[in-house]
């Protein structure tokens, strides 16, 4: 068991990177685009290997490669890659079908390995430097993901996707420059990572903070979150969030929501110190997070497109996440139940979330419903249970999520508990009344992407179908596999599951009481439906206020460019004058080879002459 | 283990090796072209087998030694030690690779017989100086960079191309007399100019006369300044464009550049010693130079339109990490300086061939003519890409090392300062390399604007311009993914620093 395991490791991260390598070679191509849907086969087989024996932990070392490359699968890792591995096979499955007409498919394709490389490999990876090697890789891959339209929305989202990754990147290595200094190049995740943060923070008894690093602890920490904070979509970093999803082709809407953002999630559970705490930060989290929890949703109910809403249903529901952080970076003793809380989060949003994805696609792609009643409830049914899953209904995966959350947070009592238990609730009615929001802005898009000829009307989009009930499956019998695989909690959430029925209807009970409320005055509908706000929401304040101000960001670095240019002409002016008069005294010295040989050789004569 | 080759005068016949041929082909007449490409690709291959072997000689612990009389006193000296190899296997790799290139991309042009003989012995002249023992051999051979490279720089023969060439010349000449003034006064105040690991200063005599010493060194920085391109004086850089793409590429990656980078390495290690230059003040100010110089050519970068200047503002800037790393007293700072002498060569190399292609294949000078060229030249642009990628520092190529041993080893001797300067020129690369790589791929074609060549029978082009652009983006690839074996350029700038013959 143990020497498949260690195999399909290999394979997990080999198959996507031999695909993307395989790619630009043009014999090569058309087979390795034939087999990148299928690319994360072999993690998905190491996640349920490891899912059925959790004792296999495979791990590799490839010291000659990068800094040295650490592999390893633990029990967080082995979560992720559950989550992770699933949303690939059905994405890459999905555009495989989705893509069948697209004159772009092939290059859609090597970005969608180079992509998933970077995404297995992330939650694969055993050490700092690993980590942030697939991170970029899939930061920048991804990019192409986003802007596959070519049109000037999808270029735009890519720019804004990509100013604001290059502002994470840039956050996240200055913060791994010092973790580097305190602890060497090499820092396996675990003690290793440890040890480096409680030498950074300078800790009585162990060591002294590095010389010019005195105090840098609460920066360094500070730059790790905000780094990762710009993936994880928390506000007001979330800005790339709303404009990529909509633009990008569902699958990698899907990708992006379900598990790309999890990768800053991910970030911040490996690489933050767990047992030292920093309480200023942890504020900052906390209430950031819960302050994206409201925000998502008032921005997503002022939207049209649905995948714009469930965009900032995901900003929303990484505010709960980030919570979770905010609790394991306040208090050290509740680290352990909060990063089961969260990562038990991030794989029921991740399987939800992305089952909704894919439902546009299949919604759009769908036959005109007045021929086809049968498909028509199928979506119908295949959208109910992500999105009630979504808002935490009893007996779905989210009323398992949310329970251990607020177990994690009333673990930490106190004031903390008092408020933000209260105000998650509230924020929950949001989510549903959000979700609401999503199936109305759905059913307006049925059967608008159906082309004559096209898969869709060809006897049933199957090829679409199929990957998103995969998901949606994946979603409904979740509380049962997530109690395995986290023994952890196992025990404890099943109870847990009908103690809470009553608060977790409650939400549930409130979005809808409150959507059929507003439904039913169309009035108060008719004034709502004037209140749209712009996807990017204060992104397009910020552009306007750049165009106010006449310096978008291109003509600003143009007027230093000029202006370097213009001190360093009058500069080099002032050098060239002193040597054309050098040159004038003596025009031939600047000319004649011989004669400049003939003064070196003089120099060289002089320096003899010295010994 | 098989014997290590002992030949004393192993440094000599590289040097040799490409000084022959460029002698010869002086002699020849325009229409002996397979003699003259023959002679060339013998020469070039040879010094790769040549430093090859001294590589296998160097790691298992050999120095090689080679020297001359000239006059009682004064020699010339050529050592092949781990140091000089670092510089001269680049040379001699991407020597092999530009003359491919060259060969292709000059077919059917006037002069070609002047062009590759002192191409040759442009090449001659850097081995020559990356393995000059002391300052005399180091300055001859740098004067003989200057003049070898000139003919190249004008080569076209246009007005534009003669004033360059002509603003060249005054730049580097200046700097070579202040190289020549400088030696002899070093000479002066510490008998010997033979370059030794740790300096030959003393620390007390520094003290005792901090300002004699202090104005020595700048004499001696400004020697090598001028080709090391620190502002103020890069101004020819940007101007010695309009010579030929092979020649740009050489110059940018290897040849002149990389002299006066190197340069700066000797200046502060092996003349001064860099615990005196700290301590008199010279390393912090090659350090703020340096850094003043990373930002100050990533702004320039940013607003040109032609390709080939934007990439000689990215020179500018990333030449400096050289002396930015080597100024620091930190073993890590010490080999990311180091180590980008090598990544930054064939990441450059890469851009400069990718320049190339582009406008001798369709015409293509400015990047506002570039969009959706990658459709037309997949290679030629995924090997852009994966170099300039490179460039902005993202894992895991080469570049990323670089900056990730820069980065430690500064905040390791507390200059926090350094990791904005590192991280604003990773954005800055970013603003103005990834528009380009975007048009490329993602904007409409527009081959009304291209003037094509067409295609070869097998590549996008002709494939002795693919193949090189090719090899030398799979080199930049590979000297990061494989950036933890010993061989590696990483491996090898780490046993430097180990071996303390810095």
């Amino acid at each position: 068991m143990a020497g498949l395991a260690t195999t399909l490791l290999a394979l997990a991260v080999g198959a996507p990177v031999v695909l993307a390598m395989a790619w630009p070679f043009h014999p090569l191509r058309p087979l390795a685009v034939r087999l990148s849907p299928w690319a994360a086969a072999p993690a998905l087989l190491l996640a349920l290997v490891h899912l059925v024996d959790p004792a296999a932990a495979p791990s590799l070392e490839a010291p000659g490669l990068f800094l040295g490359l650490q592999l390893g699968l633990d029990p967080l890792g082995g979560a992720f890659l559950l989550l992770t591995a699933l949303l690939w096979v059905a994405a890459g499955a999905y555009a495989w079908w989705y893509h069948a007409d697209d004159p772009h498919r092939d290059g859609f394709f090597g970005l969608f390995v180079l992509t998933m490389a970077g995404n297995l490999g992330l939650v694969l990876a055993a050490d700092v430097l690993t980590f942030y090697l697939c991170f970029a890789a899939m930061t920048f891959a991804a990019y192409g993901l986003v802007v596959h339209k070519r049109d000037g929305e999808a270029l735009r989202a890519g720019r804004i996707y990509i100013i604001l990754a290059l502002v994470g990147e840039v956050a996240i290595l200055s913060a791994l420059f010092a973790l580097g200094t305190a602890g060497g190049s090499l820092l396996a995740f675990g003690p290793e990572v440890a040890e480096a943060w409680s030498r950074l923070a300078g800790e009585p008894g162990v060591f002294p903070p590095p010389e010019g690093l005195e105090g840098a602890y609460p920066w360094v920490t500070g730059l790790l979150v905000g780094g990762f904070a710009v993936k994880a979509g928390l506000a007001p970093l979330h800005l790339w969030l709303p404009l990529a999803h909509p633009v990008a082709p569902t699958a990698a809407s899907a990708l992006l929501s379900g598990v790309m953002i999890k990768a800053g999630l991910m970030g911040w559970l490996r690489m933050l110190p767990y047992d030292l705490a920093v309480p200023g930060l942890a504020t900052v989290v906390i209430i950031t997070g819960a302050a994206t929890a409201f925000y998502g949703v008032l921005m997503g109910l002022a939207q049209d497109d649905p995948k714009t809403v469930l965009a900032y249903s995901s900003v929303s529901q990484m505010g709960y996440m980030a919570v979770g952080v905010g609790v394991i970076l306040l208090a050290p003793e509740v680290a352990p139940l909060a990063l089961t809380a969260v990562a038990f989060y991030a794989l029921h949003h991740g399987v939800a979330k992305g089952a909704l994805f894919l439902s546009v696609g299949v919604g759009s792609r769908l036959p005109r419903p007045s021929h086809h009643r049968g498909w028509l409830w199928t979506l119908r049914l295949g959208v109910a249970v992500p999105a009630l899953a979504l808002a935490g209904a009893p007996f779905t995966s989210g009323a398992f999520a949310k329970s251990s959350l607020k177990d994690a947070l009333s673990e930490l009592g106190g004031p903390w508990y008092a408020v933000l238990d209260p105000l998650l609730l509230v924020a929950a009615a949001g989510t549903t009344l959000l979700l609401v929001r999503f199936v109305v802005t759905l059913e307006t898009r049925i059967g608008g992407g159906a082309q004559e000829g096209s898969a869709a009307s060809a006897g049933g989009p199957w090829g679409l179908v199929l990957p998103w009930m995969t998901l949606v499956a994946a979603g409904l019998l979740a509380p049962w596999w997530l109690a395995t695989a986290f023994p952890p909690l196992g025990g404890a959430a099943a109870p847990s599951l009908l103690q809470d029925l009553l608060p977790a209807l409650l939400p549930v009970l409130m979005g809808v009481a409150l959507a059929w409320a507003i439904i039913r005055r169309p009035k108060v509908l008719g004034s709502l439906r004037g209140l749209r706000i712009p996807a990017g929401d204060l992104l397009v304040l910020l552009e306007a206020l750049l165009r106010r101000l006449r310096l978008p960001g291109r003509s600003l670095a143009n007027q230093a460019g000029w202006a370097l240019r213009r001190g360093s002409l009058r500069l080099q002016d002032a050098v060239q004058a002193w040597l054309d008069t050098l040159a004038r005294r003596d025009p031939r010295l600047m000319q004649s080879p011989l004669l400049g040989s003939i003064l070196l050789a003089l120099a060289l004569l002089l320096a003899v002459a010295l010994w | 283990m098989t014997p290590v080759l002992d030949w004393e005068f192993l440094p000599l016949l590289v040097v040799l090796s490409s000084f022959v041929p460029g002698v010869w082909i002086m002699f020849l007449r325009e229409e002996q072209e397979a003699l003259r490409s023959s002679l060339n690709l013998i020469g070039a291959v040879a010094k790769v087998v040549l430093v090859g072997l001294m590589l296998r000689g160097v790691g298992a612990g050999a120095v090689y030694e080679w020297r001359l009389q000239v006059l009682p006193g004064l020699e010339l000296s050529l050592i092949g030690d781990a140091l000089a190899l670092l510089f001269v296997t680049l040379s001699a790799v991407l020597w092999l690779v530009t003359t491919v290139y060259a060969i292709g991309y000059l077919k059917d042009s006037p002069n070609r017989t002047r062009f590759f003989s002192f191409f040759s012995l442009c090449v001659t002249a850097t081995t020559g100086l990356a393995m000059a023992g002391d300052l005399f051999t180091f300055v001859i051979f740098y004067e003989a960079l200057t003049w070898a490279t000139y003919p190249l720089v004008v080569h076209r023969g246009t007005p534009e191309a003669i004033q360059a060439g002509r603003l060249y010349l005054i730049y580097t000449l200046t700097a070579g007399a202040a190289l020549v003034l400088g030696a002899v006064w070093f000479q002066v105040e510490a008998g010997t100019v033979a370059f030794a690991p740790g300096g030959v200063l003393e620390m007390a005599a520094v003290e005792e006369a901090p300002v004699r010493f202090f104005s020595l060194f700048l004499v001696l920085l400004a020697g090598v300044a001028v080709k090391a391109s620190f502002f103020p004086v890069h101004g020819w850089l940007p101007i010695a464009m309009v010579a030929p793409a092979p020649v740009s590429a050489l110059l940018h990656a290897v040849a002149v550049v990389k002299a006066g980078a190197f340069g700066v390495v000797r200046l502060l290690h092996s003349l001064f010693g860099i615990e005196v230059a700290w301590e008199m003040g010279a390393a912090g100010l090659v350090a703020g130079l340096a850094a003043f110089t990373i930002i100050y050519g990533s702004i320039r970068a940013l607003v040109q339109d032609d390709l080939k200047r934007l990439l000689a503002f990215s020179t500018v800037s990333q030449l400096s990490y050289i002396a930015l790393g080597v100024a620091f007293l930190t073993p890590m700072a010490q080999t990311g300086g180091l180590v980008h002498l090598v990544h930054q060569g064939i990441m450059k190399i890469t851009l400069f061939f990718c320049a190339g292609v582009l406008s001798e294949t369709l015409q293509v000078k400015k990047v506002s003519q570039m969009a959706g060229v990658a459709r037309r030249m997949p290679l030629t642009m995924l090997a852009f890409t994966v170099a300039a990628l490179g460039m902005i520092g993202i894992p895991p190529i080469a570049g990323f090392l670089s900056k990730w041993y820069l980065g430690v080893g500064a905040l390791d001797a507390g200059a926090v300062w350094v990791i904005p300067v590192l991280l604003a020129s990773s954005l800055l690369n970013a603003a103005y390399f990834l528009p380009v790589i975007r048009t490329a791929y993602f904007d409409d074609p527009d081959p009304e604007g291209w003037d094509d060549k067409g295609r070869s029978r097998w590549f996008e082009a002709d494939w002795r311009l693919v193949v090189p652009t090719v090899v030398t983006a799979l080199l930049a690839l590979a000297s990061g993914l494989f950036g933890g074996i010993p061989w590696s350029p990483l491996g090898w700038a780490e046993l430097i620093v180990d071996r303390s013959i810095l």
